[in-house]
Formats: structure tokens, sequence, C-alpha cells
């Protein structure tokens, strides 16, 4: 083989240790910079609920005198308890009710080989591919004749979160896809039913992402704006937060109201927050493991 | 081309874990180095110390003179081979190959050539234009092993490569190493765990065990003159009998006495326990499977053992058997020297009486475990 | 074209490659629209086969078929009865007795399709209009007699077609067991029983347990809406009219038209923008993201960066929070008397540009208006890449780093050799899937711009400079006097149109849609 000139040893630029230590310091500076920028809304809505001012015109962070005139409002005189609990009501049901629909689904797609698997996937992808909430037009008709709408808002929401839920299988799905096969064959070699082998020995190794489903049902309904603003129409006992808080911050409330919805912004976040950050662990799991490979 | 010098080299990770503990090493020239031992010894950290994948946490790596510590493992000049051959998935084998001439800007038709070259000696022209995918193991093995060689370096480093081939393979791969060391003459350093790879490639072996060297010579050296019990029984296989004895000394002549017989040290062994001045002591006594004969049971040297096992080898027999206090010994008997009565008779609880010659026996110290002769 | 052997196309130097590659794909795109051709040829042919053959087989049934077997041609699940399948049969018959009492009875089935005027071009969907300011004596008020709803109408005759549909299927479904049964007992084997019937749905009938609800659920609330959605695309239905005020009507490809029209009054010109808006939109907000997140991820993972957890948890804020409550209070941050919007004042530069432009904040510039949303979006959506970037990250075998290291690569060829290469193909169906869902991604623009700066009117709603076509919809559905639903509807079959072809070219070229097992 010929051979190189440049076969000597030699140092090019900075030894292995300096140099990590400059990249890692100016990391380190990357990071911080990017807390503050991420945090930085966070603590101003924080601060914020916390002045006694009600609008924006307020040029500084820090409250002049703190109060907790807005949280005692929001509770007294606002419809403000009345969506919380709408909103948690919701929460939990579709946590429940959606659970169940998407791990069937994806159980069902992953594990089991049947007639017309491929179609089913196939109709579900072509679906998914239409603005979803244009099937608000003729869902609102027909819950509004069931009454469904307004105040009963709520109940009808809950339906519209969970019927079609199962279409969003894909990341449990490629998380039970990661589950080797052939642990299924040892079940039913040892004489499980499907059914057996899907509680028996699929479901407790499932965990991580049982706990995703849930935690995706109940957030759902915290952040949903478009599709209760059909069902709800303004009646403020059928609202959920997002919906009765998206009308304080209109050009004709912004005055009023904006410090009380920083508080109720708060409000909102800490149960959500609360529960996400619990469970993190398992949201990190069920995006790294069943998102890439759905 | 190139020389390696690793004086007092150490490695710690965190606080007091030890890897490899004081480690001194004169690499030749050209030599092929191999690094054997059990897993967990430190033979890779220390050959990732060598590539400057991992800090050195104390003492100095030379290579050609030059101290490393602290240099980038591109600033070295080594070329290295991984154990999951660590082929890029994205790019062809060609591109694989051609990856580090690639990131030195190197014209596109003295990548050509050198690429080809390597695989035609590799035996792998024709996959170029695949992904590693495409591959079967012994394929990609050699993928990864062109390149290396397509980089010309000084030092060519080798992580287990054959430990993920199936056994037929690895034996073919090894000739085949031995070949292609014939062809670029550089220096080697080899990391493996099996010691027959280690005894078949290497100049010298470098046998660790818990982050110490325990020996360093050549295949015969270790083979024959283990230093201490552990190299005895790593080194060899199947792994040499060890048992607990008494070395009687009688006039200038040694006796050993397992299991209530007497054999007589003879040759080259005894004279060097002369020479070492060596008393009636308590020893632990090696004996590898393949001096072990069958014997009369009139013969005084005779130990009466039971089968336990019996595997047949094709050319030759491996008997596990067990001695009356229960002590475990493997033999090896070629089969050549056995009629078929005989083979018919070896089955499971029959006894064989065995014994062994006096030239070929190995003493250890029972407290330090060292050999006595040495 | 001639193609080169390996070793000839290996001497190639990068740009003879690209070329050569480049000729190679331009040459494949004849066969690849040939293929696919015949491709849904051969679909149209196989379902035409289906078709025959099942034809095909009830007539042989009905042929070799005993006198059980013919009746059940007649009388749903007879042969099923017969065969001693009595829970079958018996669902069987009930279904045919509810289906014939449906359509028959006074306002059943067959009276909503003729109400609907089903595929008749310029006829009202229901026939009777309300009548307006009609004198009751009995009260002597006026009052209004409400006519026929269009909405109803129209869905009650869609739900009579898939009834209709599912009575053919489940004839055809019953009249096969019979034939099965048939053979069945002439081979002189059993019958599988009611009970183990029961049974096999926990066992290998399971998949049919487990989709019952879900896919009922589908049905229902996403499959008929698309189906009625779609239909509406064809009618008149707007806010004058309403379907019970006053009755819309079938119009055919019509609207179509006003939609491809850019002339005066037509809506093509506002839909060029909006599509192309969105377009860039959601090129934009998924690659600023996709590229920093990975940055991020990086960073992150870095060996010998300390506390990585609480770096991720910051990060992963964005997600936890409510995004109505963050995005919101992100809007008004920018605005001038918002926090930022009051800092950014300070800066005579900007200051005097918007009081140069008249514009109240920063939001009210189009221009401004999109960077800060892109921006706006890195902030919400780097999180998720990040925590994706992460798992793939180490998933990557370290060992490839090491090999590079050693052959000479520095830290960013490591990436740009390496790293980006593997999370492109990993990621290559998720980058489609984020690319879709930005084309969609309602939340972002109506909660921080909601649209604006307006534009103008188009399609019954107000039109901003920042409207994705899919906020446009949602304000041309939200009932107000102009609302043109069967516009909402149309665009609504557009979006899709513009999915699907971006799905099946993404699908076609991306390698690692096409094997799944690439990287394992």
């Amino acid at each position: 083989m010929k051979k190189q000139n440049d076969n000597k040893i030699k140092k090019t630029g900075l030894g292995a240790k300096a140099s990590r230590r400059i990249s890692n310091a100016i990391i380190y500076f990357i990071l911080i910079v990017i807390t503050i920028v991420w945090l930085f809304p966070f603590v101003g809505i924080l601060l914020e609920s916390f002045k006694t001012e009600t609008n924006m015109q307020t040029p500084y962070l820090f409250p002049k005198e703190f109060g907790f005139d807005h949280y005692v409002k929001l509770f007294t005189k606002t419809d403000f308890l009345k969506w919380f609990g709408n909103t948690a009501i919701m929460g939990v049901a579709t946590a429940v009710l959606q659970t169940v629909f998407i791990l069937s689904m994806s159980y069902v797609l992953s594990r089991l080989r049947f007639k017309g698997r491929k179609g089913l996937m196939n109709m579900m992808l072509i679906l998914g591919m239409f603005p979803g909430f244009l099937t608000m037009i003729l869902i609102y008709k027909v819950f509004a004749d069931a009454g469904l709408t307004e105040k009963m808002a709520p109940l009808g929401l809950i339906i519209v979160y969970c019927a079609s839920s199962a279409m969003g299988y894909y990341v449990s799905k490629g998380f039970f896809d990661t589950i080797p096969k052939s642990l299924d064959e040892a079940a039913r070699v040892d004489g499980a039913t499907r059914f057996q082998v899907f509680y028996k020995v699929i479901m407790p190794l499932s965990k991580p992402i049982v706990i995703y489903t849930i935690l995706m049902g109940f957030m759902a309904p915290w952040g949903d704006f478009i599709l209760a603003s059909y069902l709800i129409h303004e009646n403020s006992q059928g609202m959920n937060v997002a919906v009765g808080m998206y009308e304080w911050l209109s050009r004709t409330n912004m005055n009023t109201h904006y410090t009380m919805f920083c508080a109720a912004g708060v409000i909102v976040a800490i149960p959500v927050v609360a529960v996400f950050l619990g469970l993190q662990k398992y949201y990190v799991e069920g995006v790294t493991g069943g998102a890439v490979k759905g | 081309m190139a020389s390696i010098k690793l004086t007092n080299v150490k490695k710690i990770y965190g606080k007091d874990t030890v890897a490899v503990q004081d480690f001194n090493l004169d690499i030749a020239d050209k030599e092929f180095i191999v690094f054997v031992g059990p897993s967990g010894c430190g033979k890779s950290t220390t050959l990732r110390m060598i590539a400057g994948l991992e800090d050195i946490s104390d003492g100095t790596i030379e290579i050609d003179g030059v101290v490393v510590n602290d240099l980038q493992p591109r600033d070295r000049n080594i070329a290295m081979v991984f154990q999951n051959y660590a082929l890029y998935p994205h790019l062809t084998v060609f591109e694989n190959m051609a990856f580090s001439l690639r990131l030195k800007n190197v014209p596109n038709d003295i990548v050509y050539e050198k690429v080809t070259q390597a695989a035609e000696i590799l035996g792998i022209t024709e996959y170029l234009t695949r992904k590693p995918r495409a591959l079967s193991g012994g394929q990609r093995q050699r993928v990864a092993i062109g390149r290396a060689m397509v980089r010309d370096s000084k030092v060519f480093l080798m992580d287990e490569p054959l430990s993920n081939l199936d056994a037929k393979l690895r034996n073919q791969m090894r000739a085949e190493i031995i070949l292609l060391r014939q062809k670029i003459d550089t220096t080697f350093v080899y990391v493996t765990h099996d010691q027959t790879e280690a005894m078949t490639l290497g100049d010298r072996i470098v046998i660790m065990k818990d982050g110490f060297i325990q020996q360093v010579g050549t295949p015969t050296e270790v083979f024959d003159m283990p230093l201490n019990l552990f190299v005895a029984e790593f080194i060899g296989a199947p792994k040499m009998n060890t048992f607990k004895t008494n070395l009687i000394e009688q006039n200038g002549r040694y006796y050993v006495t397992p299991y209530g017989a007497k054999i007589e040290v003879t040759g080259a062994k005894a004279d060097m326990l002369r020479e070492k001045g060596i008393r009636s002591r308590e020893v632990i006594l090696g004996v590898r499977p393949e001096h072990i004969t069958r014997a009369d049971v009139s013969d005084p040297a005779a130990i009466p053992c039971k089968i336990k096992v019996n595997e047949m080898m094709g050319s030759e027999l491996h008997l596990h058997v067990e001695e009356d206090n229960g002590d475990k010994l493997i033999v090896r008997i070629p089969t050549v020297s056995l009629d078929d009565h005989e083979r018919r008779a070896m089955v499971y609880g029959s006894t064989i009486y065995v014994t062994f010659e006096g030239k070929v026996m190995h003493f250890f110290d029972p407290e330090t475990e060292l050999n006595l002769l040495v | 074209m001639k193609r080169l052997s390996d070793l000839d196309y290996l001497k190639l130097n990068k740009w003879q490659a690209f070329w050569y590659k480049f000729a190679l794909f331009i040459c494949a795109i004849p066969s690849a629209i040939w293929k696919g051709i015949k491709k849904l040829g051969g679909f149209f042919k196989n379902c035409g086969v289906a078709v025959k053959d099942e034809f095909v087989d009830i007539g042989s049934t009905f042929k070799r078929g005993n006198w059980a077997v013919k009746l059940s041609f007649f009388i749903f699940g007879f042969g099923n009865l017969f065969y001693g399948q009595i829970m079958r049969g018996i669902l069987f018959l009930l279904f045919e007795i509810v289906f014939i009492a449906y359509m028959v009875l006074p306002s059943g089935g067959v009276y909503w399709l003729i109400k609907g005027n089903w595929f008749k071009i310029g006829s009202t969907i229901g026939t009777v209009q309300p009548q307006k300011n009609v004198y009751d004596p009995i009260t002597d008020q006026y009052i209004t007699i409400w006519g026929d709803d269009s909405v109803k109408v129209m869905l009650y005759g869609l739900l009579t077609f898939i009834f209709i549909f599912a009575f053919i299927y489940t004839w055809r479904l019953q009249v096969k067991q019979c034939r099965i049964c048939m053979d069945i007992t002439a081979k002189g084997k059993k019958i599988r029983s009611g009970k183990e019937d029961m049974k096999s749905l926990l066992d290998d009938q399971f998949h049919k347990t487990l989709l019952a609800l879900p896919l009922a659920g589908i049905l229902a609330f996403t499959v008929l809406p698309i189906i009625y959605m779609v239909l509406i695309a064809f009618t008149s239905y707007d806010a004058a009219h309403d379907g019970y005020s006053n009755l819309f009507s079938w119009v055919g490809f019509e609207h179509f038209n006003e939609l491809f029209n850019f002339g005066q009054g037509g809506l093509g010109l506002t839909f060029g923008e909006i599509l192309s808006w969105t377009l860039m939109w959601a090129f934009f907000a998924t690659f600023t993201n996709y590229f920093l997140g990975m940055f991020v991820a990086i960073m992150i993972n870095k060996k010998g960066i300390k506390i990585k957890k609480f770096w991720r948890t910051v990060l992963v804020m964005t997600i936890a929070i409510p995004q109505f409550v963050s995005l919101l209070y992100v809007s008004k941050l920018f605005t001038t008397s918002g926090l930022i919007g009051r800092a950014l004042e300070q800066i005579p530069f900007i200051h005097d540009w918007r009081l140069a432009n008249n514009f109240v904040s920063l939001w009210d510039s189009p221009t401004v208006a999109k960077i800060l949303l892109i921006v706006i979006n890195i902030w919400i959506g780097i999180p998720y890449i990040m925590l994706m970037a992460t798992g793939i990250l180490m998933n990557i075998p370290q060992d490839l780093y090491e090999s590079a290291k050693i052959d000479g690569a520095s830290s960013v060829q490591q990436f740009t050799k390496i790293t980006l290469p593997y999370m492109l193909f990993v990621t290559g169906p998720y980058l489609l899937t984020s690319f879709v869902g930005n084309l969609n991604n309602f939340n972002v623009i109506y909660l921080l711009s909601g649209g604006n700066p307006i534009k103008g009117t188009a399609g019954g709603a107000s039109v901003g400079h920042t409207d994705l076509l899919i906020t446009w919809l949602f304000k041309m559905t939200l009932g107000s006097t102009e609302s043109k639903y069967y516009m909402a509807s149309i665009i609504g079959i557009l979006v899709f149109l513009v999915v699907a072809i971006l799905s099946l070219i993404v699908y076609n070229v991306i390698p690692s849609t096409r094997n799944e097992e690439d990287y394992k």
C-alpha cells in the first residue's frame, strides 16, 4: 500500500480535554439561555397574576404590591369554577374511555392478524387526512337536536373526544410492536386464549404506554379550543376553561380581565403540570418508543 | 510502523472503580500483540485508551515516542476494528471504507484505487455498492477490516473483532487475519477473550485479570510456563486440571501423591525443582488434560475415576471424570488409541484408571498461586 | 440511458454521481408512472374479479344448495336455524324484519330517499319549504309552519343508503354461512354452537370483540360525518340556505368553479395566497423545530453535561402547560403594551418603523407576524423533537461515533456524517406526520395571531394574512350570517388532496417508510 505523507503523529488543534471543556462551557451557556427563554413566560404569568391591576398596561414584571384579588374574584365573581369542573370531568372521562379505545385498536393491529387488517389501517390513514373538525358541521346539528350542546356540551365533548380516538393508535401500536411476538406464542402454547394473552401477558408489560395514553387523554380537554367552541356556543355553564378564558383576552375584555386571565391560567396549569411532570417518564417513553416506529 | 509504549497506565472510573492498574508494556514496531482475559479484566479499556476513546487516568501512552495522552483519536493515526463492526448503516460498503479518506478530502481517483485494492484483498469487491444491512456477519467484518486498511495507519487496533461470528466463520476469519497481517505488516493490538485466538494470532500475549497484567509472553511461554494459576487455567482448552496435593522430596527425587497414587516428577521439571531447592510441601498440581493418559489397574500411579460426561469431539474424546473424593478432572483421549469395545465401555458411571507423566506437571503455591518454578 | 457497472459508478466523483443518480431518477419516472397505472388497473381488475367471484359463488350456492339454503336466500338466517345455529339465525332474521319495517314505514327509508331528491342537480333537498307569516286563526297570530330540514333529510337519506349496503352485505354473509354449514354437515363434521361462538370472541375472534366499540365510534363520528361533509360540497348549504328556514339544494360542481375562479368575485386568488402561506408555514415550522430540537437534544445528551433531567424538564414545560394559556399569554407579551413588546419599543428603529406603518402592535405587520409565529412555534415545538431525538440518539450505536473519531471526524463532521443521516433516515415518516400536523396546526395560529392582520373577506369569513386553510375553514363554519358551509367542505376536500398527494410522494421517496427493519 502507498505510504501517505501525513502518517506522522501531530496535534491538530486543541488537546482532547481542553477542547471538551470549552465546548461544554458553550453548551452550558446555551442551555442557560434556553432555560431563561423557556421559563420567562411562565414566570411572567405567575408574577402578573399577583398584580392588583386588571389591565396589561403595567410596565413592570414584578407586582408593585402582591395581591390575591384575582384569585378570590375568580371563584366568587366568575363561572371559572364551573369551567374548571367541566374540564376536569372531561379530562378524567376522556382519559378512561380514550385509553380503552386506543389500546384495543392498537393491540389488535399490532398483535392479531385477520382479514381486513391492512384495509382497516389504510382506511384510518385516509380518514386522518381530512381536517378533523369538519365533522363538527354534522355532529353539531345532531347533538343540538339531542340536547348535547350548550349546557350539556361537556357530555357531548366527551363523546366527540372519545368516539374516534382509536384513530390515534399509532404511538401505542409502535410500542406493542416492540414486545416480542414470541411472548404471545409462548403463552398460546401454554394454553392461553388470545384474551388471556392480552390481559395476562401484554398488559402487564405495557405500563408505560397505558400511562402515556391516559396522560394524553387527560390533557386533551384542557387544551382543546376548536371542538369545544363549536358545541358550547357561548353558554357559560357548559364551557371548558379554554373557551371560557379565551373571551377574557378579546379586545373588549382585555383591560378588565387580563390579570384575571393570568391567575386563571396559573390555576389551570397547576393540575396539568403536576400530572404531567409526575408521569413525565412514561410520556418520554411513549414519545421516544412509539412515535418513531409508528 | 510504530512502536507503542505504555508506562504506569491507570484507568479509574468515578472515584475508585479501578479498571486498569499500572499497565506497563512495550510494543515493538510491527509486532502483533494480543490482550486476552475474561470479561471485565480491562483489556478493552486499555485498547480504548490507546485509541484515545477513553481518558487516561494516570501514566503515559507513547506512540512512536510521542506522548499521546492528550491527543484526539483522529490525531493519533490509528485504525480500529470494532466488535459490532460499527459500519455506518446509511452508507454503502464503498463509502464506509472511504469514510476516513473522504474526511481528508482525498481526490476521488485515489479513494477509488485504495478502496478497490483493499476490497480485492478481502474479497468483497462485488458488495461495494451494497448497504451493510445486506451483508452477512462475515462480510460485514471484512468491510470493517477494509475500512481500517485503507487508512494506512501506524497502528491497527482490533477489539474482539471475531466474537460476533459463528464458530466456523471465526476460524476462517482468524486464518484470514494471519494472512492479512503478512500483507499489511504494521503494528497490531488485538483484544479477545478467546485464548485460541490469542495463541494463534499473537507474537506476544498479554494476559489480564481484574485490571492487572498477569503475564506477558509468547504463546509458547505462556503455555509452557504460566506464571500463576490463573494463566495456567486460562490458556489451553479444555482447561488445565488443578488439585491440591503433596510434593515429596526424597533423596533429591520428587514425587507427587494425588489421590493415593505416587508419581515421580521427571525431566526438566525435576531439575528445576532441584535448582530451586524446594522441599516437601503442599502444592497445587496442574496437569493439562492432554497429558493425562489411561493406566493399568496394577500401575501404582493409577488413579481410579468414574466417568460423568463423555464428549465425543471426533478426533478425540473429552472425558469429565470424578475422583473418589469428588474432585473433577478432564481427560483428553485421542480416538485413534481406542478400539470399539473400549469406546463403548466409556459410559456414564463406569470406572477408568488414569495417570500422568512426571515431566508435564506444573506446581503452584496454594497461598500465592504463583508458579513455584519461576 | 446506459447503466454503469458498480465499479464504474464508484469511479464517479460526488458531482458526477449526483447527476448520474438524478438522470436515473428522471429516466425512472415514466416507468414509475406506468407501474402506478398498471397497479391501479390491477386493483380495479382485482375488484372486478372479486365481484364476479361473488356472483358466481352466489349462483352456484343457489344451484347446489338444498331447500334450506335456497330458502335462506329469502328468509334471513333460515339456514342457520335449520343447521342448529339458533342465535345467529334469530339475529339475522331480526335484522331482516327491522330493515323491511324501516324501509316501508310511513316516515321510513323510502320516504327519506324520495324527499332527498338524491343525485338530481338543481332540486332542493327536502320538498316542503317553511311557510312564514301564516295566519293562525286559533292563536290569532302570524306563525311559521316549519317544513323539511335539508340537513336532516340528507342525513336520513345517507343513513338509509348505509342501511341498504348493510342489508346487502348481511344477506350475502348469511347465504355464505348457510353454504358453509351445508358443506360441513355433508362432510360429517360438527357445526359450531352458539356457545362456542361466544367463546371464540375471546380467542380466535378476539379482534372482533376489541374492535367493536372503537370501530362503531369511528364509523359514527368520523366516517359518516366525513361522507356527509363531502356531500355538502355539492350542495348550496350556507347561512342563507340553512336547511330549515330555507332549503338548500344539490348544485353539483358549481361551487368548485367559484374556488378556482381567479377573477373578480372568485376565491381563487385568496385561496392561492392562503395555500402558499400554509405550505410555507408548514415547511418552516417543521424544519426549524426539527433541526433546532435535534440540536438541543444533542447538547443535552452530550457526555459530560450535568443535570440532564433538569434541562429536559425545563423544555417539557411547554408541553405540560395547556397551549391556550401559554400561547394566548405569549401573544399578548408581544403586543405594544406587553412586556416584550414594550422592551422592543425601546429600540428606536422598531418604534419608528411601527409608527411609520401605523401599526398598533407588531402583530399588525403581516411579515413580522409571520416571523413571530414561526419563532414562537419553535418555543412550543422543540420539546417534542428534543424528546424524540433523545430516544433516537440513544439508539445510535456508540461505536459508530468512536469509529468516526478514529477515522478523523471532528464533532461537526460526526453530526453531519452520522447523526443527521441517521436521524433523517429513522424519522422520515415522522417528518411527514409533523408536516401534515403543521398544515393543520390550528392552535398555534388561532391562539397567537387569530389569522390577523385582516386582509379582507372571502368565503363568508374574514381572512387574515396569517390564516391557514384550517383557520379560514374554521371561521367559515363559525355560524355567522355569511357562513358558507359548502365552501368549507370544498376546502376540506382540497386539504385532504394536498395531504394525500404529499403522503403518496413521500412514502414512495423516503426509504425508511418502505422498510422499517432497516436500522435494526
